[in-house]
């Protein structure tokens, strides 16, 4: 450490212009300048900042008065300044300042994994990662017994039957409250309780919102990228396959994930969902793990839940095609366990970030 | 404090729009301290101090033990503080771990013990095994505001007024007169800290006082309930005659500009100019009432003195 | 006391620093990701904290619940072996960690944009590993850190620094054995602005002298902020530059 941080004293009042402390600083014989990162944070001053500019509190963003002002800024005047570190984004009029790392906040539509942590009035409160407990209300689940069916008093008092604390489930923000805080809702067979299968937890911001959040991956597994960050990784169902085939988006490669069904399937699909849902009794509340989960195939589950992690520590964003990407470059390390080294979860970030510029921007 | 006095909505934008066009409620001026009233009882050492309708008791006394081992020249003093809720509903009875009597107590501490007011070697008897314990005992009889200041000047007058028994000692042997045996003596106050709180309110939004250069913050001195309840900052000078500050705090709060913090600081130096004579002159006056025969039973104390 | 040259004729203190030098600076955040929202550890000379920022969160109980704002608790944990003789009490409830708590709530409370994340709490803990003169200074810039890191809105940095007064002369950033024999002021000042958010004396200062003592303060300050600013900014590139395009 040979960096010396020394401070020029201001003279007279305090009034003086701020700046002109620093620079001033050779008029005192004491006062030795001498540092490393001295012209760090000057750039400051021109404020011209452009799209995905890095911007720290209180610096001002833009002195122009037309934007709006959105979140992660405060104005005074025509100033805007930020109020969190991070990226600036500009949408049509709309300024705001993205933070690198924050909690979850739920947009409507959003798909997410939660966990119930409270059985309430009518109501689940869901854990979803972000500042407050997200409210499911028990209209907004499917209840056993068809989906037209109406809520009775007996629906109330079972509630605990349906999701009880500590249950994760998947679901999607149907609407927002005043105060920021989200309402979900699990009316469709794609959300519901989480089974078979491992929770895994990132920061939410390396979740990329997109229209698809469940994908079915090579080794008869399926991931549900929650976008508040919680992951849930499980042996992939009938209906995973089901929901896969038609739409299209097959995983990448000769995966096994449309497997020799699929052509079946596709010609019947609507069919088989429909079918799907009048099964969907009591079983879709079911806390039971399919029996026939081979070790082979928790393995593969945890491999991937280690892939994740890997990618989160190394802060790259976690899509389907990189999860696919840092499985297969983590086929060199024989044993699950050696993932989580350190060095191990650098290199496969590495690999991963190589392989895809070797492939060109896949976006 | 006072987490259970609540104000309507109306009551504070009154207040609040009041100090913006430079009124306080009780008609003062911002930076006007309120009336000190001293009054002492019969015993020496007993002082209640009234400031509005805050009221602040303090009694001294003293006792004879033993010295801490690190420091065998020095005395004990110990101020306690003791809140009721006979000063108001937002004090808990027994419990002083809330923030603001935390506080409080604190900044008394810092003020008066840690700044050395007390002479301490002074109280020394034989060193290493005997010394005098002075205890100061703050009790909070009615709160309108201003407690700290009000206390700081009770226990400052208290330890003034107080006078301890004289004491004669033959090698191990000490012997206490009785006060009407013998005149007591006065302890040795070295400097007369005096406390000056400010009370800052925001008459903007936060964005002009972080990021604006108007300064507009508005300072007074001496905030009665309603204003302490209403601020946003606060800021406890302490001072003695000698131009020395002896204590500052600013916890937190509204961010001030270190100028104006200054300026408050010269601002309190004058009042306690004025408050350091005043509590000279009152003990000084309770002293010849009760000294008023002291001229005819001179050729005793003469003798004393000897 | 006199075993030691505060100050030298050479202009020397204790550890070789100038009267205008501050104490290294070792930052980084981010370094408790699965424990906490925000996280950072400090190196401040000799004073070693660790930060945690917990939050906005649902409180666990319903009174820490307001509806117009968020809550912030600060809580202080001093390591009993943070000086050279392990102390035989945890800190926990002196009254100096007290007061050291409301103050560093209070700094914050008006910095924070608590109105943005209503009904929730904010946690803060802090635990001092070592320590060495001017505590409360770092505490201060160890929160500003793990609170950004968590990204909690707020008007701008608080950066604290101590300054102690010997004889005539002020010294920057005091370490215990100055802390000792002078008396010391800590200040938190707002951002790039002369604005002081907290300002502590201990001990007597003459009055006339307050106030280049607050100026060389002031300016220290300014120096802790860039220094935490670009090491803030080079976390940010580095994330930035391994998102998705």
């Amino acid at each position: 450490m040979s960096s010396i941080i020394s401070i020029a004293k201001r003279k007279g009042a305090f009034q003086q212009s701020i700046d002109a402390g620093f620079e001033s600083g050779s008029e005192d014989e004491d006062v030795n300048m001498s540092d490393s990162i001295d012209n760090g944070p000057t750039h400051t001053q021109e404020s011209n900042s452009t799209e995905g500019h890095i911007v720290t509190p209180g610096e001002l963003v833009t002195d122009d008065p037309v934007w709006m002002r959105g979140h992660g800024t405060y104005f005074l005047d025509n100033m805007t300044y930020s109020s969190v570190a991070g990226t600036v984004s500009r949408v049509n009029r709309l300024l705001s300042v993205v933070p690198l790392r924050s909690r979850y906040t739920p947009e409507t539509g959003d798909h997410v994994v939660g966990r119930i942590a409270e059985v309430g009035n009518k109501r689940w409160r869901v854990d979803i990662g972000g500042k407050q407990h997200a409210v499911l209300m028990l209209g907004s689940v499917n209840l056993p017994g068809g989906i037209l069916r109406r809520k009775s008093e007996s629906d109330e008092l079972q509630m605990r039957s349906f999701l009880k604390e500590g249950d994760l489930l998947n679901a999607e923000v149907q609407s927002l409250f005043q105060d920021g805080s989200a309402s979900l809702h699990t009316r469709s067979l794609k959300y519901g309780k989480l089974r078979n299968g491992q929770f895994c937890q990132v920061p939410c911001s390396l979740i990329v919102r997109s229209k698809n959040h469940t994908h079915n991956l090579p080794g008869n597994v399926t991931v549900v990228l929650g976008v508040n960050g919680y992951i849930w990784l499980r042996k992939t169902s009938k209906m995973d396959m089901a929901r896969d085939a038609p739409s299209g988006i097959s995983a990448p490669g000769p995966s096994n994930g449309a497997p020799i069904g699929a052509k079946t399937l596709r010609s019947s699909d609507s069919v088989s969902i429909t079918r799907l849902e009048e099964e969907s009794s009591w079983q879709i509340y079911s806390d039971e793990n399919d029996p026939t989960i081979s070790v082979s195939l928790r393995q593969t589950i945890s491999r991937y839940a280690n892939v994740i992690k890997a990618l989160a520590f190394c802060e790259i964003d976690i899509t389907h095609e990189r999860i696919v990407s840092a499985y297969e470059a983590s086929m060199v390390y024989p044993s699950v366990g050696s993932l989580i080294d350190r060095e191990v979860m650098e290199t496969i970030g590495q690999d991963v970030l190589t392989a895809e510029k070797m492939r060109g921007t896949p976006s | 404090m006072a987490k259970d006095i609540e104000f309507s909505t109306s009551e504070n934008k009154f207040i609040l729009d009041a100090l913006r066009q430079n009124l306080r409620l009780d008609g003062r001026s911002f930076d006007q301290f309120r009336d000190v009233d001293i009054k002492f009882g019969k015993e020496y050492g007993d002082v209640t101090v009234t400031m509005g309708k805050t009221k602040i008791h303090c009694r001294i006394s003293c006792q004879i033990a033993q010295p801490y081992e690190d420091r065998p020249f020095e005395g004990l003093f110990l101020i306690s503080t003791e809140t009721s809720p006979m000063a108001g509903p937002q004090f808990e009875n027994g419990n002083s771990t809330g923030e603001d009597e935390v506080l409080c107590v604190r900044i008394i501490e810092k003020a008066v013990r840690r700044s050395g007011a007390l002479d301490v070697e002074g109280l020394c008897i034989v060193a290493g095994s005997k010394c005098w314990a002075i205890r100061a005992d703050v009790h909070f009889l009615d709160c309108d505001g201003g407690l700290l200041d009000a206390s700081c000047i009770a226990v400052m007058t208290a330890l003034l007024h107080f006078k301890k028994p004289d004491i004669t000692v033959l090698g191990d042997r000490v012997t206490v007169h009785p006060t009407d045996e013998r005149e007591p003596v006065p302890l040795g106050i070295l400097h007369i800290p005096i406390c000056v709180t400010f009370s800052f309110f925001n008459p903007q939004d936060t964005e002009e006082n972080i990021k604006g250069d108007s300064n507009a913050e508005i300072a007074i001195i001496d905030a009665n309930l309603k204003e302490e309840l209403l601020r946003d900052g606060t800021l406890t000078v302490t001072l003695n005659k000698n131009r020395e500050v002896v204590q500052v705090s600013k916890a937190g709060g509204l961010p001030m500009d270190a100028l104006s913090l200054m300026e408050n600081c010269y601002k309190a130096y004058t009042i306690t100019e004025k408050l350091t004579d005043q509590i000279l002159a009152c003990v000084k006056e309770d002293d010849s009432k009760r000294n008023q025969y002291a001229g005819l039973l001179s050729s005793e104390n003469a003798r004393d003195a000897t | 006391m006199s075993r030691f040259e505060i100050y030298s004729p050479e202009g020397l203190r204790v550890d070789g620093r100038r009267w205008n030098e501050l104490r290294r600076f070792d930052c980084s955040i981010n370094t408790h990701s699965h424990a906490a929202d925000g996280s950072s550890y400090l190196e401040q000379g000799n004073n070693k904290i660790i930060t945690l920022v917990k939050g906005p969160k649902e409180p666990s109980l319903r009174s820490q619940m307001d509806p117009t704002k968020a809550l912030l608790k600060v809580s202080v944990n001093i390591t009993k072996f943070s000086k050279t003789e392990r102390s035989k009490t945890s800190h926990k409830n002196e009254r100096r960690v007290l007061e050291i708590q409301t103050a560093l709530t209070r700094t914050f409370n008006k910095n924070v944009m608590l109105h943005i994340y209503p009904r929730t709490l904010i946690d803060i803990e802090i635990h001092v590993l070592q320590q060495d003169g001017g505590l409360v200074g770092t505490l201060i810039n160890g929160i500003t850190l793990a609170l950004i890191d968590a990204g909690i809105a707020m008007f701008d940095y608080i950066s604290g620094v101590s300054v102690g007064l010997y004889d005539t002369t002020p010294l920057l950033e005091v370490n215990s054995l100055e802390e000792n024999v002078m008396s010391s002021v800590t200040l938190g000042v707002v951002g790039k602005t002369e604005k002081l958010s907290l300002l502590l004396v201990e001990d007597k200062i003459p009055l006339d002298r307050l106030e280049s003592v607050l100026a060389i303060g002031i300016a220290g300050a300014h120096r802790v902020r860039e220094l935490m600013d670009s090491e803030l900014r080079k976390r940010a590139e580095k994330r930035v530059a391994n998102s998705t395009n």
